[in-house]
C-alpha cells in the first residue's frame, strides 16, 4: 500500500458537486437516500484509513500499548510508516470519536427532553393521536421521533396558518416521522464529524429530507400550492420572531436560502419519481461519478485494511 | 399564560432528576381532577406510587413557582388548585428545552429553517404567486 491509503480522506471532497447535482436532478427521496449512503460509506472509509495510518505509524513508538512484534523490522519494511503522521492520525481519531459521541449524546438528550416535556400529555386516539398542540405564542413545529412519534406544534404557528395550510404542515411533519428522517440526519451529522469534507452532504441531506416531506405533504393535501403557501407563511411567521444570529452572518450571499427554494420547487413541476436517472443525463453522470468515487474509496480502505491485517497476522504470535 | 420561561429553581437545583417532569405532570393531573382546591395530603392519597408528603409538597411548590398551580392559605396549611392545564405545562417545558438547546434544529426536524436576508421579499413574491390561483383561498392580504 502506498499513498493511496490517504485517498479515502480526500475523496469526500467530491461531496460538493455530488450534493449539487443530486439535489438538482434527483427526486428528493432518492437524493436523500443516495447521499446518506454515500456519506456513511465515505465516513467509514475515512475512519478505517485514519486507524490504519495511526496503527502503522505509532507501532514503533516505545511504550505504546500495541504488541512489540508489530514494530518488527519486517513490518517496518513492508509498510510505509511515519511516526509524526501516525501520531497525528491517532489524535485525529480520538477527536473524531469525541465529536461523534457528543453528537449522539446531544441527539438523545434533545429527544429525551422533548419527550419528557410532552409526558403529561396523553396521546389521543385516531388520526390526530400523535399531535401535541402547545399553547405558546412563539411559532414552532417539530417532528419528534420515537415510538410513537409525535408532532409538536405551537398555537403561535397554527394561528399564522389557514386551515388547509395546517393540514399541509401536519402532513409534512408526519412524513418526517413515517420515513424516519432523523436517522438520515443523524447519520450524515456523524459522517460530517468524521470528515468535515462531508459537511456539504449533510446540508444537502437535511434539505432533501425537507423537500421529501414537502412532496409527501403536497400529495397528502392534493395541492402543491397549499403546501407551498404553508411553508412560505410559516417561515414568515417564524421570521417575525427574532431570527438566530447565525442567519445574519450569511448576509452577503444573494442566493436564495433553503426555504424559498422549497417554496419555488413546490410551485414548479412535480419531480420525476424514478430513483436512478439515465446515464446520459447530467444527473446520471453525477450519480455515476458518486458511485464510482464511493466504490473507489471503499476499495482503497478495504485494501489497506486487509494489507495491514495480513502483515500483522504474519508477525503476531497467536 | 405568563412567560415563565426560566422558572426559579427554588433552591433544589441538583434535584433535576429524571422523572421530575412526569411527577409534576402527575400531580397536576390529580389537581385538575379535584372538585375544588385540595390539600397536599389529598393529592398524596391519589398519586400512584408511595410518594412522601414532603415530596408532594416540593413538587407543588415547584409547580407554584412555574405558575402552574395557585394556592390559598386555609388554617395552617395551603389549598392547591391547578391554574394551568397539562398542555400549558408541556408548553413551558418544551419552551425551556428549545431555549436551552442551541442546536436542537440539528436533531428535531423543524418545519422551517431560518431565513436569509433576501428570503423574506422572495417569499412574499412566491406567496403571491401561490395565492394567485383562483382556486386558492383569498386570504392573502
Amino acid at each position: 500500500m502506498g499513498l493511496f491509503v490517504f485517498l479515502p480522506l480526500v475523496l469526500p471532497l467530491t461531496a460538493v458537486p455530488i450534493a449539487r447535482l443530486t439535489e438538482q436532478h434527483l427526486h428528493p427521496r432518492g437524493a436523500a437516500r443516495l447521499m446518506t449512503v454515500i456519506s456513511a460509506v465515505l465516513a467509514v472509509c475515512s475512519v478505517l484509513c485514519l486507524g490504519l495510518i495511526g496503527v502503522v505509524g505509532t507501532a514503533q513508538i516505545p511504550g505504546n500499548p500495541l504488541p512489540d512484534s508489530w514494530s518488527d523490522p519486517e513490518v517496518r519494511a513492508a509498510l510505509p510508516y511515519h511516526e509524526t503522521v501516525g501520531t497525528a492520525a491517532m489524535w485525529l481519531l480520538a477527536l473524531v470519536g469525541t465529536a461523534c459521541a457528543r453528537t449522539v449524546v446531544r441527539h438523545l438528550r434533545v429527544r429525551a427532553r422533548a419527550r419528557r416535556a410532552l409526558s403529561g400529555l396523553p396521546a389521543g386516539q385516531g388520526s390526530a393521536g400523535d399531535l401535541a398542540v402547545l399553547p405558546d405564542s412563539s411559532p414552532y413545529a417539530y417532528a419528534l421521533p420515537g415510538s410513537p412519534g409525535r408532532v409538536v406544534v405551537s398555537t403561535g404557528m397554527l394561528d399564522g396558518l389557514a386551515a388547509d395550510e395546517r393540514e399541509a404542515l401536519l402532513a409534512h411533519e408526519r412524513a418526517h416521522l413515517r420515513h424516519r428522517h432523523h436517522r438520515y440526519l443523524l447519520t450524515t451529522q456523524l459522517a460530517a464529524c468524521v470528515n468535515p469534507f462531508l459537511r456539504p452532504l449533510q446540508n444537502a441531506v437535511a434539505y432533501s429530507a425537507e423537500r421529501w416531506a414537502d412532496e409527501d405533504s403536497a400529495q397528502a393535501v392534493g395541492d402543491r400550492r397549499i403546501t407551498a403557501r404553508a411553508v412560505a407563511r410559516a417561515a414568515l411567521v417564524s421570521h417575525a420572531a427574532p431570527a438566530p444570529g447565525f442567519a445574519a452572518f450569511a448576509a452577503p450571499t444573494a442566493a436564495a436560502g433553503p426555504v424559498p427554494r422549497r417554496v419555488a420547487a413546490l410551485l414548479g413541476p412535480v419531480p420525476t419519481s424514478r430513483n436512478w436517472p439515465p446515464a446520459t443525463t447530467p444527473a446520471g453522470l453525477a450519480a455515476m461519478v458518486a458511485a464510482i468515487g464511493t466504490a473507489a474509496s471503499a476499495l482503497c480502505a478495504l485494501n489497506a485494511a486487509v494489507a495491514l491485517l495480513v502483515v500483522l497476522k504474519a508477525v503476531t504470535p497467536l | 399564560m405568563a412567560d415563565e420561561g426560566h422558572a426559579p429553581t427554588t433552591g433544589d437545583a441538583p434535584a433535576r432528576r429524571r422523572g421530575q417532569g412526569e411527577l409534576e405532570a402527575q400531580v397536576l393531573a390529580v389537581l385538575q381532577r379535584a372538585p375544588g382546591p385540595a390539600t397536599a395530603g389529598w393529592v398524596q392519597e391519589r398519586l400512584e406510587g408511595d410518594l412522601a408528603y414532603t415530596t408532594v409538597m416540593t413538587i407543588l411548590s415547584r409547580l407554584h413557582a412555574k405558575n402552574a398551580v395557585s394556592r390559598s392559605r386555609s388554617g395552617r396549611s395551603y389549598l392547591w388548585q391547578a391554574s394551568s392545564d397539562a398542555a400549558g405545562l408541556a408548553a413551558l417545558r418544551m419552551r425551556r428545552m428549545l431555549d436551552g438547546e442551541a442546536d436542537r434544529d440539528a436533531v428535531l426536524a423543524s418545519f422551517v429553517t431560518a431565513l436569509l436576508p433576501h428570503d423574506e421579499e422572495l417569499l412574499r413574491t412566491l406567496l403571491d404567486a401561490a395565492s394567485a390561483d383562483p382556486a386558492a383561498t383569498d386570504r392573502e392580504s
